[in-house]
């Protein structure tokens, strides 16, 4: 039936009706009576003519949606009539459904969205892995019996990245270049959208170099013209023909601006050089375990064919979408958790209000039961009642949601993987409904037990008080709120260890001193290539050349004013400490230095003579700039030169580990595996810890070498540090200057150490601030739900308090009884929530540092927190308790 | 909601669509006339509640057992809506009736049992 018969249907009964009772009337009028009589007596013999229809009415049978608007039309009437109510319910359910909205949009574009390409989940991260079960990249050769040898995939391929200077289309310029293997665009199923792939003749040895840029490149360094023919770029001496642009929105690696064939630039022929990371795309039909079997038999072969020249006897395969996300998942299950946490509160806070109104209205309900309402039809409108709430609180939430999804790109930790996809589109807006839809019909459900579970003779009863609630409802208010001190404590709890694990972080000195430190992280100009980079010069030469360069950037720059000090390193420690390549050094003592590498191997087979270390390269300026105490020996000196013996400074660590109960000065030690120079070098000081590889990992034990001895190597950044007090927003523009003076080509970034620290405590940061927003708006809420209790246990007992006070109780004892309720659900929902706290926040241990999931200290303050907080909230009922008049509260009746 | 009021009036309804369904095969009646019928018959024992009248007329006509029309009455000079057994209705008053039978032969042994047996 639609709705405009339905409206047929009513006119016709209304007539009918109407014909009838005027029939009746007429015969009356026949019998005699007076018009006025007759009516009256027409009425008396009909009855009620509304009650008729409303009878007649439910013999058609409701339709569900005739039902569903008279129950929408009641309940927006019973909302209007208490706007406070419904505007509390609204933007409490709103921020719950908001918050748990926004996450779930972070949540979608990173976990669950599959990749930007064709069969995304077809296509596989691929690991060496070494015997004790940790994952390697990997090795020229190995990955090319993996790509020769295995079943089950149709396509393998390498690839690796690192910060180029590139030369060509206007400025210089620091971007991210990628070397891939011939197979790697295959493997992502990704074309050039403009031009061509590599050819073959490009994809070999000494091939004509080619390269493919990002269509952001394109489009910033191109001006997206459509013909590439004239386009050339230039990269550490190289000359590059453009052959084709990416497609937009392609952007693996993640942040590349262009790609070069891996071929181009043979490898070492090392089978333990784990120099490549491996993709793949496995056969359609083929599972996960199947190629990892597949490659891990490969591996085994290789273990057995090649024993102690191979470190890996196993092989690892992982999704792509997975191996991206990596440690993001638990960060974003955490938040999911804490949001899920806060809906919860929210959905908890608003059934107590709901409760409250449903006694504040008992009186109305048992008249419309007594008047045969049946208990399904109240139900229905309860339902109708949260729908309505919900559904209003649904949309403030989208929008809510929608706000801070335009905030994210200004506190999204930089580095968090496929971010760009983050958006207010249909699956986030589908989540959100599903949300308010779970919301409505938990909350419904929730008031229709209530009111199911009254007992109407109660209810008219009580009906009679001036106000109603019942000892059943305060008792479920006060479950209900200590459920939700009970969950906040769990959500304040993470909050707190959380941010007692950042603050640990932060305050772990990385063992230098921090502060003022200016940043300049740059590219050696093409022609400065680096020694290992093969390009034609002889390695002492393009060493001296570039130390010449070098001491002249930094004497300029420590002759600038306000520098106090400046050196040179390697990779930046600490923040860019995952750009420092380690590795196995031989000790040789005594043991001729290795005239090639298979010398090398060979010696290296001798767990005696190998060592393992970070290498870095720095100046003798870098100690002296961080304040990096010796301990024992000397610092590079200007006796070190490219002529004299090639020295080496060992951090403390290392000397530990490596030299427990010798001296390590003095010790001759080859680590040309990292720079391919192999001329030996002496140990000729030991150098205070740091953390260079992060603040949350110990001090690592680290291989420096002089710059001027041995140069920067390929994989290297090198980055100046200079220690001043002046701002930074002074030093840059004079740095610049020199750096544009003394080399035009050599692309710098300039920074701060804090604000490189920033970046790499982002994440952390990140998670922090959500967790505690979410913690934050925990409290309030359930600051107002006991609030809103306590108030209520107040009103039902001003009689009670006014007889106290009648027979001599004093306001403290009226404030003692008040504050002891408020203590009482709070000592119970703070005892189940330590209880759940120590049970759930064992997820977070990953993310913890310095403490474990138990800290006490952490659980006692947040527990004091929360008592303090629930005896705020209920001190502020406790004091119009205590200023009730005996006598009115008598009277109250 | 609808289901339990049918229920708790079960019988009386049951009845009440029977007596309807027996008055209407004189002819096409409407509501009034049906109710006066019923009550005068009864000589005013069974007093017709509107209230429970036209929910009854609505709910055969859905069921297809009656058809309604709106037609002139001959003597007032005004329409109203006539209602007209179906073929349908007049086999569900032969199962009605013969139900009715049984139940009030039921209803008669058990109370009058002595009756029964002379």
């Amino acid at each position: 039936m639609r709705w405009w018969q339905i409206r047929k249907r009513d006119a016709d009964l209304e007539r009918e009706l109407r014909s009838d009772l005027e029939l009746e009337e007429e015969e009356q009028r026949e019998r005699g009576l007076s018009p006025e009589h007759a009516r009256d007596a027409a009425r008396r013999a009909f009855g009620n003519p509304t009650l008729i229809k409303e009878q007649t009415r439910e013999a058609w049978g409701w339709t569900t949606l005739e039902r569903s608007l008279q129950d929408l039309h009641y309940a927006l009437r019973q909302l209007r009539r208490s706007p406070g109510f419904a505007l509390a319910a609204i933007l409490t359910l709103a921020l719950g459904i908001g918050a748990s909205t926004a996450i779930f949009s972070v949540a979608d574009a990173v976990l669950l969205r599959p990749l930007p390409y064709p069969d995304p989940q077809r296509i596989m991260r691929v690991w060496e892995q070494a015997p004790d079960g940790h994952r390697m990249n990997l090795a020229q050769p190995n990955f090319e019996d993996f790509r020769a040898q295995n079943h089950s995939f149709v396509s393998l391929a390498e690839y690796g990245y690192g910060f180029e200077s590139v030369t060509g289309g206007g400025e210089p310029v620091r971007v991210t270049v990628a070397a891939v293997s011939s197979d790697f665009f295959k493997s992502l199923g990704v074309e050039p959208f403009l031009g061509r792939a590599f050819a073959a003749d490009e994809m070999r040895p000494h091939g004509a170099p080619a390269i493919l840029v990002s269509y952001g490149y394109w489009q910033q360094n191109l001006g997206s013209a459509k013909d590439l023919s004239e386009f050339h770029l230039a990269i550490s001496g190289t000359d590059y023909s453009v052959v084709g642009v990416m497609p937009d929105g392609f952007d693996f690696p993640s942040g590349t601006s262009a790609w070069i064939p891996s071929e181009l630039d043979p490898d070492t022929s090392s089978r333990t050089a784990h120099n490549w990371r491996g993709i793949g795309r496995i056969r359609d039909g083929m599972t996960i375990a199947q190629a990892r079997a597949d490659l891990g038999t490969i591996a085994g072969r290789l273990k057995t064919q090649y024993g102690k020249e191979v470190d890996l006897d196993n092989a690892s395969v992982v999704p792509l979408a997975d191996a991206m996300v990596g440690d993001v998942r638990t960060a974003l299950l955490v938040l999911f958790g804490a949001v899920g946490l806060l809906l919860l509160i929210a959905c908890a806070n608003v059934a107590g209000l709901l409760i409250a109104r449903t006694s504040a209205r008992a009186k109305e309900l048992a008249v419309r039961a007594a008047l045969g309402a049946g208990r399904a039809r109240l139900a229905r409108q309860f339902l109708a009642e949260s729908f309505v709430l919900s559904l209003a609180a649904g949309v403030v939430g989208v929008l809510f949601a929608g706000l801070a999804i335009r905030m994210f790109p200004a506190i999204l930790p930089a580095d968090l993987p496929r971010q760009q996809g983050i958006a207010m589109n249909l699956p986030v807006l589908l989540f959100a409904l599903a949300v308010t839809a779970a919301v409505a019909l938990s909350l419904g459900l929730f008031t229709t037990w209530r009111a199911g579970g009254a007992d109407l003779r109660d209810a008219l009863n009580a009906g009679a008080h001036h106000h109603s609630g019942s000892g059943a409802v305060q008792r479920l208010r006060g479950v209900l709120v200590a459920g939700e001190i009970a969950v906040t404590l769990v959500v304040l709890v993470s909050a707190g260890l959380l941010g007692r694990s950042f603050m640990r972080l932060v305050s772990t000195s990385p063992g230098f001193r921090s502060g003022h430190l200016i940043t300049m992280q740059f590219s050696l100009p093409p022609d400065m290539s680096a020694p290992d980079s093969g390009a034609g010069q002889s390695q002492p030469a393009a060493i001296a050349r570039q130390a010449s360069l070098m001491d002249d950037l930094i004497a300029r720059l420590r002759a600038l004013p306000a520098a106090e000090n400046a050196g040179l390193v390697g990779a930046l420690p600490v923040a860019g400490g995952d750009n420092l390549a380690d590795g196995d050094f031989l000790i040789l003592n005594g043991i001729k230095p290795p005239a090639n590498f298979d010398d090398w191997d060979v010696i290296a087979h001798n767990p005696l003579h190998v060592g393992h270390a970070l290498y870095c390269v720095a100046s003798r300026g870098y100690f002296g700039t961080l304040e990096v105490p010796l301990i024992r020996g000397r610092f590079f000196g200007d006796q070190d030169n490219l002529n004299s013996i090639n020295v080496a400074l060992i951090s403390e660590t290392l000397a530990r580990q490596r030299w427990p109960n010798q001296d390590p000065i003095g010790q001759i030690i080859d680590f040309g595996n990292m720079d391919g120079i192999l001329k030996p070098l002496t140990i000729v000081g030991i150098v205070g810890d740091i953390r260079a590889r992060g603040l949350d990992l110990p001090p690592a034990g680290v291989i420096y070498v002089d710059y001027r001895q041995r140069g920067m190597n390929a994989n290297s950044t090198p980055t100046i540090l200079m220690r001043t007090t002046a701002p930074e927003d002074e030093i840059v523009p004079a740095a610049r200057a020199i750096f544009h003076n003394i080399a035009p080509d050599a692309p710098v970034t300039f920074s701060t150490f804090a604000a490189e620290m920033g970046g790499w405590l982002a994440e952390r940061r990140f998670l922090l601030l959500l967790v505690a927003a979410f913690a934050v708006a925990a409290l309030a809420l359930v600051s107002v739900g006991l609030y809103g209790v306590i108030a209520f246990f107040v009103a039902r007992r001003t009689q009670e308090i006014g007889i106290r006070m009648a027979i001599g109780a004093q306001r403290g004892d009226v404030l003692r009884l008040v504050l002891g309720e408020g203590a009482r659900l709070a000592a119970f929902g703070v005892a189940i929530g330590i209880v759940a706290s120590l049970a759930i926040t064992r997820l977070l241990s990953s993310l913890l540092f310095g403490i474990g999931t138990t800290d006490p200290f952490t659980y006692a303050a947040v527990a004091v927190l929360l008592s303090l907080i629930a005896l705020a909230a209920s001190y502020i009922p406790a004091r119009r308790a205590m200023r009730v008049d005996p006598v009115t509260a008598l009277r109250y009746e | 909601m609808a289901k339990q009021t049918q229920q708790g009036a079960a019988v009386l309804q049951g009845t009440l669509d029977m007596l309807i369904l027996r008055t209407l095969l004189y002819g096409p009646a409407h509501g009034h006339q049906i109710g006066k019928h019923i009550q005068r018959t009864t000589n005013d024992f069974l007093q017709m509640q509107h209230g429970s009248l036209y929910p009854a007329l609505h709910r055969l006509e859905r069921r297809g057992w009656v058809v309604s029309k709106w037609e002139t009455a001959p003597d007032r000079n005004r329409e109203f809506k006539y209602y007209r057994l179906t073929e349908k209705g007049r086999k569900q008053l032969l199962v009605e009736e013969s139900q009715w039978k049984q139940m009030a032969e039921a209803v008669a042994r058990v109370m009058w049992p002595a009756a029964e047996e002379s």
